[in-house]
């Protein structure tokens, strides 16, 4: 049971760091639908150069690095070019799936190298994700600077004449946004499931988009929504834990995606929109031209 | 920007005719595939002999070209199933989703007269072809009217919605034809019962009749966008969804109508691949590999910018591309997935293109006073 | 940069001084050779028509637009600004019409933004104590916490005022301050401008029409006709009438002719209809008026008062919560849009760009959206296009709606020319019941003059029309009946030509009087 739970822990540590990347993204009024790409990314080059080097800071370095150029990229086509962000979304994931496949090819296989030690039993990432959380939080709703990120995801054009620039706020949150998903990736394949192969991910990124929708751009509902996902993942793998035998185990993969349109159904009620609904960041996914 | 004697500026395009639309996909096309070359680059390959070969496999070689064929008309209704809920502003990413569910309805016909367990030998095929395209377009139409009620009703984004379907029929696909799922092959290869010869379907010189199908399809829908009143309230829903809810038309109906259209031609993408291409006849074990060639089908819908007759091309282009990256890969001893990457590379040209679709470079001459200055006289 | 330019300035002397200020486009001189200045302590109005060149001006000064030619001097210095941030610094603060706040924030998170002093981590209770000091003074009333969409208008622009002063500024711009205020808040609002003004801080209101409101609060004015100075003027030494034709460069008839015709059957009859708005609350209360032939209906009321959700309710765009509505002795209530346009009502929305009209849509395409459902112009579910393009160029011929062609797209056209079409595509409905949300707002006097024109055509071929306007005079003027709104609630209708403007300003207030009770 300790094994479940430490497991779904995990699980969720790579939903948070993801859908928190995403949150920071959305309120500045970006959106970038593309988060698996940019994880498939960050999991499969971190994963290289883990291996290639023998050494999980740089896989993980790498993984960073490569979220946030990709973040800089998804920025450079949505904040200077005014993109239509669902479409550079779009081309950011499927760039990612087409490539990664391309280049992970060789690498088929395990990661070959000792595991991460834990700590207390669970996943170091875990208690990492706790603490972004909290950042996360403080910087958002205490800070000049989360002010300010609001206030640009909200409504750019008051904030220029404030005296924002609402170019770089953006930039800083696409960055950001981008190393926290490339990071998310490169935890799933050098400790969640060291194991590299072809679009591995199967829609982790895709159930952390939602996330951030239900989350209503609160990152502590984010942890909860995070930890609700990553044990029903882990549950979907390991159905004999609750219902030995009843249904087939392809069944049971199904679950968390079923549960996550649930959700979706949910928070769109009207009963749910007017008491949450002025959360949604006003300006988001819309280009940003200056007067 | 000034270069020599002229000026260029970046200018916002007021209006964008076809013509130039069309020219700038195809730079759009040669340049994604110049980028690409440094794939074949980096793996020591001479990228014009690589682009000889996909190009000479896919389009002129006896082997190849009945695959790119085939791959065409799978696209061709995978890029229609995109464009349909596209020129209505909404996002349809479910193609593997819903073209799984069109081959588990076509095989559900199958299963349901006996063909699994040869209890039938009289089996009319003038009756269950047909029977097989229509549940294949029904399981399509159900997984496409799940997102669009979505939409339609609740306004939950189409994005989230359509993708999530497509891991699920993803492993309701697996549960049907895998450890002893029932369609599955007795043989125990993790894949679905074969189509008995006697349901192959009609083929015109070699082609299965799938692709006046997709042809017929990709006309109608032209006449339906240019022509009519429901192909109007789609593009005006496209465009502002308000105003066309002032005009009187139903934000509720029309994401239904265009993901259940969607759906039912991406259902027959599925019916095609695996109950209509010669060699295949069954669910494979592989079928994942056809529901990511579908995301082919949103390249071709961007790239022809939504017209279905310009779709054609593009998709003919497109299929023998992928086939033909197969191929190299094979003949060059390259890594698997080149047509993963090629896919990828060609995505984010696009999105990179897109720009040009709203801004023009304008350029003027500039200072023929300069030019006197140079002059002595 | 720093506010130190106008430091220690003492009352009356010049805090801001424009020279030959010249701004020219493509097509025209928007600012022609302008010259203003403005004392510390001063009101000083600048006043025109739209397109005179005002907003343009109002750019320079606060530093969105740089002039081709001319300088503003501050405390006497040439200075340049390059960004509004710079105007700021230099303590220049300037009042948006359209609202530039963050209406998901507080009032005091929206003061705060962006200013140099708010410190890293946001200390929201110091700044607190110094925004309501800064009240007290001036006489400002609004809590701190609230969020700025649940302020109405004339909280909101408090808000703007207040983000100007916490930032220093000395001199301030205010666009077109009193429209959208109800007749007690705009008395709050001159109150604390003459406060301000006490405390030597120079006020630059720019107005199109409420000529009183010049005449009430300013000492100097400036007036702009077609980019020039046409005049400058001490306000007591000035009349309305002889401003106005100064403004227009001809005599103007404050009053429009309201025609009379016969009264015909009830063509709408409303029983106490109520709705919520976006954000769920009970935005219009129970209100009932029936509407005849040849009949228009006058809602009276600042925007944010319930007669949005009105238009909308009757529209079919929006669901009634309660109570109903009866089109020609149909009940309609619960019928979609699309029926009651096949039924003969005629909506005119005031978002014109968002709503009203598709602006990637040609006007043939736009024209299209009134009539894609007739199958006159669609036997079989087959688009006429050819005949809708007929009507639409005899539309744009009638009209005189400027544009190259009918194949042009919609948001090419200017706001005036597109409010024009988006009537001609209604009216050439013919009908029965016609609903104009704002008609006029923001057009031209020509383009409004003209609007109005056919709306009484329509009332003269028989259709009921219900006109929503925050514009009284506009009111008024055309009404057969007025009924001014009130959160939701109409305080009574009373026949138009015993409508007297003060007693409906008060009524869009919130008095009812008494025994008007219909």
């Amino acid at each position: 049971m300790w094994e479940f739970f430490a497991r779904s822990l995990a699980a969720s540590t790579i939903f948070t760091f993801a859908a928190l990347g995403e949150l920071i993204d959305q309120r500045s009024g970006i959106l970038n639908v593309g988060i698996e790409g940019v994880m498939l990314f960050g999991a499969t080059l971190g994963f290289i150069a883990a291996q290639v080097t023998g050494s999980y800071v740089i896989g993980f370095l790498v993984g960073i690095a490569i979220g946030g150029l990709l973040g800089l990229l998804h920025g450079f086509f949505s904040i200077t070019l005014g993109a239509d962000q669902v479409v550079v979304g779009m081309g950011i994931w499927i760039l990612g799936f087409g490539l990664t496949t391309y280049i992970g090819n060789p690498y088929t296989g395990p990661l070959g190298m000792d595991r991460i030690p834990t700590i207390l039993g669970l996943s170091p990432f875990f208690y990492v994700g706790l603490v972004l959380v909290i950042v996360s939080w403080f910087v958002l709703s205490k800070t000049s600077l989360g002010l300010k990120i609001r206030s640009v995801g909200e409504n750019p054009s008051v904030a220029e004449v404030s005296g924002v620039d609402v170019t770089k706020t953006r930039y800083l949150c696409v960055t950001v946004g981008g190393m926290l998903m490339g990071l998310s990736g490169a935890i799933y394949s050098l400790y969640y499931n060291p194991v590299w192969n072809y679009n591995f991910l199967m829609g982790w990124g895709f159930i952390a988009l939602a996330l951030v929708f239900f989350s209503m751009w609160n990152p502590w509902i984010l942890l909860g929504g995070s930890l609700l996902f990553g044990t029903l993942w882990q549950l979907s793998l390991n159905p004999q834990l609750v219902l030995p035998g009843v249904l087939s185990r392809y069944i049971w993969r199904t679950v968390p995606f079923v549960i996550t349109i649930g959700v979706l159904l949910i928070i769109s009620t009207k009963w749910f929109r007017i008491r949450w609904g002025a959360a949604r960041p006003e300006a988001l996914a819309v280009p940003y031209v200056k007067e | 920007m000034r270069i020599g004697r002229y000026e260029f500026k970046l200018e916002k395009r007021l209006s964008l005719t076809g013509w130039k639309a069309a020219i700038i996909s195809i730079f759009a096309v040669i340049f994604a595939l110049a980028l690409f070359s440094f794939i074949f680059i980096l793996a020591e390959i001479n990228p014009l002999l690589a682009y000889r070969e996909m190009f000479s496999y896919a389009f002129v070689n006896p082997y190849g070209l009945p695959l790119t064929i085939n791959r065409f008309i799978f696209l061709l209704l995978c890029t229609s199933a995109f464009i349909i809920p596209f020129r209505a502003g909404l996002w349809n990413i479910g193609m593997p989703g819903q073209l799984y569910a069109g081959a588990l309805g076509a095989f559900a016909v199958l299963y349901a007269f006996g063909v699994k367990d040869f209890r039938t030998s009289d089996l009319s095929p003038g009756i269950l072809i047909p029977l097989m395209l229509i549940v294949a377009a029904l399981g399509g139409v159900g997984l496409g009217a799940i997102a669009g009620v979505l939409k339609g009703k609740f306004n939950i984004n189409e994005i989230v919605v359509t993708m999530i379907l497509n891991f699920i029929a993803f492993w309701l696909v697996s549960h049907m034809i895998k450890e002893g799922g029932p369609f599955m092959n007795p043989g125990g290869r993790g894949e679905s019962f074969e189509l008995p010869s006697s349901l192959y379907p009609p083929m015109i010189m070699g082609v299965p009749f799938t692709i006046f199908l997709a042809l017929g399809v990709a006309v109608l829908l032209y006449f339906m966008f240019a022509k009519t009143r429901i192909g109007y309230k789609i593009k005006a829903h496209g465009l502002s969804p308000a105003a066309s809810r002032y005009a009187g038309i139903s934000t509720f109906k029309i994401p239904l109508l265009v993901f259940i259209m969607g759906g039912a031609l991406a259902g027959w993408a599925g019916y095609h691949y695996f109950a209509a291409v010669p060699g295949v006849y069954k669910i494979s074990r592989n079928y994942g590999y056809f529901g990511d060639l579908a995301f082919y089908g949103i390249i071709c819908g961007l790239i022809s910018l939504g017209n279905p007759l310009a779709a054609i091309p593009v998709a003919l282009l497109f299929g023998g591309l992928s086939v033909g990256g197969r191929f190299v890969q094979g003949q060059l001893n390259m890594s698997f997935g080149l047509d993963y990457a090629l896919l990828g590379v060609l995505m984010i040209t696009l999105v990179a293109f897109q720009f040009f679709y709203r801004y023009q470079i304008g350029w003027a001459k500039t200072g023929e006073e300069r030019l006197d200055v140079g002059v002595l006289r | 940069m720093q506010t130190g330019l106008l430091e220690g300035i003492a009352r009356g002397e010049t805090v801001l001084e424009a020279r030959g200020i010249t701004k020219r486009f493509p097509a025209v001189v928007a600012n022609d050779q302008i010259d203003f200045e403005i004392r510390a302590g001063e009101i000083h109005a600048i006043l025109g028509e739209n397109g005179a060149g005002k907003s343009t001006l109002m750019n320079i000064l606060f530093g969105l637009l740089q002039p081709d030619e001319g300088e503003i001097y501050i405390g006497g210095k040439s200075v340049k600004f390059r960004s509004p941030l710079d105007a700021i610094d230099l303590g220049i603060g300037m009042v948006h019409q359209n609202r530039k706040l963050v209406a998901a924030h507080t009032v005091i998170e929206n003061i705060i933004l962006g200013h140099p002093r708010a410190g890293r981590i946001l200390n929201l209770n110091r700044t607190g104590d110094e925004i309501t000091e800064l009240c007290e003074k001036y006489g400002f009333k609004i809590d701190l916490r609230a969020k700025v969409w649940q302020l109405s208008e004339g909280e909101k622009q408090v808000v703007e005022i207040l983000k100007a002063l916490y930032r220093g500024a000395r001199v301030l711009i205010l666009d077109e301050p009193t429209t959208a205020l109800a007749p007690p808040e705009t008395a709050k609002l001159l109150a604390s401008i003459e406060a301000m003004a006490r405390d030597e801080l120079a006020i630059v209101p720019f107005i199109t029409h409420k000529l009183p409101i010049v005449l009430a609060v300013s000492d100097r004015v400036t007036v702009l006709r077609r980019g020039k100075v046409t005049a400058r003027l001490d306000t007591d030494r000035v009349t309305e009438k002889s401003l106005a034709k100064k403004m227009v460069g001809r005599e103007v008839i404050f009053r429009l002719e309201r025609t009379k015709v016969e009264k015909g059957k009830t063509i709408l009859d409303v029983e106490n209809l109520s709705a919520l708005s976006d954000k769920g609350f009970l935005a219009l209360k129970g209100v009932s008026f029936s509407v005849c032939e040849g009949e228009i209906f006058g809602i009276a009321g600042i925007s944010g008062n319930g007669q949005h959700e009105l238009a909308e309710v009757l529209a079919g765009l929006r669901k009634a919560e309660g109570g109903r509505v009866i089109l020609e002795g149909q009940d309609i209530t619960r019928s979609s849009s699309l029926e009651r346009w096949q039924m003969g009502l005629g909506y005119i929305p005031s978002e014109r760009t968002e709503v009203g009209s598709i602006g990637d849509f040609s006007l043939v395409e736009n024209v299209t959206m009134n009539f894609y459902f007739d199958s006159n112009y669609s036997p079989r579910g087959i688009m006429d296009y050819r005949k809708i393009r007929k009507l639409t160029e005899g539309i744009v011929a009638e009209y005189d709606v400027v544009t190259p062609g009918p194949d042009t797209k919609a948001k090419n056209l200017s706001g005036g020319n597109l409010q024009k079409l988006i009537l001609a595509r209604v009216l050439s409905r013919k009908p029965r019941l016609l609903i104009a949300n704002l008609p006029t707002q923001g057009l031209d006097v020509g383009a409004t003059e003209f609007v109005r024109k056919k709306l009484i055509e329509a009332k003269k071929e028989k259709a009921g029309i219900l006109l929503i306007s925050e514009d009284l005079d506009e009111i008024l003027s055309l009404s057969d009946w007025v009924a001014p709104v009130y959160e939701g609630e109409f305080m009574g209708i009373i026949p138009g030509d015993k409508a007297q403007r003060q007693r409906v300003g008060a009524m869009m207030a919130g008095s009812r009087p008494e025994g008007l009770e219909t």
